[in-house]
């Protein structure tokens, strides 16, 4: 039930996303031009942002998980697949 | 396996879904609006050649290395080469497109300041490639 609950969520959310997206677009009057330089750097900014945010968190994940689950520390326990001669 | 809780991974799932919709709208809606044009966008032909550009309006006036429009109004340029490829490019206005032999490829955009501006090739296209210019005159 909760998985459905949140596959639904999901799916939701990527429903909603775009029709946001176009009906905050369908506003522009029609003597109002896009101006090409604000969209196209507005878009690169975002991107930018979103680029450096996941690689940091991905990066940042990975770093802590060979730190933590490195042989030589203390805290570091032998699953059951690496033996018993630990 | 019990103790263990698959909930990180589905919010991991999740979110990276999310986020890839978020991209994936944001650069489809930017796209639509800057490559398509209004309906009462000004057509201008530009043909490239070695070594300049040639300008048509509508009303078929020509204009060599100089092109003439006016601040507040929509243009769309149909660009194409008379020899090899050129690409038309008004930088201060983001203005880019490749001009192919044999195709018409479109770009528009609307001024909204008045002045004099550069435009240049952007494709090297031979010996006075770095001469190709032309100068960009929005009238207020």
């Amino acid at each position: 039930m909760d998985k459905t609950i949140a596959l639904m969520a999901v799916l939701t959310i990527l429903v909603v996303l775009p029709t946001i997206q176009l009906v905050f677009a369908a506003g522009t009057d029609a003597h109002e031009y896009v101006n090409r330089k604000v969209e196209i750097w507005n878009l690169f900014f975002k991107m930018m942002t979103i680029a450096f945010t996941v690689g940091a968190v991905v990066s940042g994940t990975l770093i802590w998980l060979v730190w933590r689950f490195r042989e030589s520390n203390p805290n570091a326990k032998p699953t059951k697949y690496e033996g018993t001669d630990w | 396996m019990s103790g263990h809780s698959n909930w990180p991974e589905w919010i991991y799932v999740g979110v990276v879904i999310v986020l890839l919709a978020y991209v994936g709208a944001e650069a489809w809606n930017v796209e639509r609006l800057v490559d398509r044009a209004p309906a009462e966008a000004e057509v201008i032909k530009v043909i490239g050649q070695q070594w300049f550009w040639t300008f048509e309006h509508a009303d078929g006036t020509k204009e060599v290395g100089e092109l003439h429009i006016k601040k507040g109004h929509a243009y769309k340029f149909e660009i194409t080469t008379k020899d090899v490829n050129h690409a038309f490019n008004i930088h201060d206005y983001v203005v880019l497109q490749d001009a192919v032999a044999g195709r018409i490829n479109e770009v528009w955009f609307a001024p909204d300041k008045a002045g004099e501006f550069p435009i240049q090739c952007r494709e090297y296209c031979g010996l006075l490639h770095y001469n190709m210019r032309g100068t960009l005159i929005v009238e207020e």
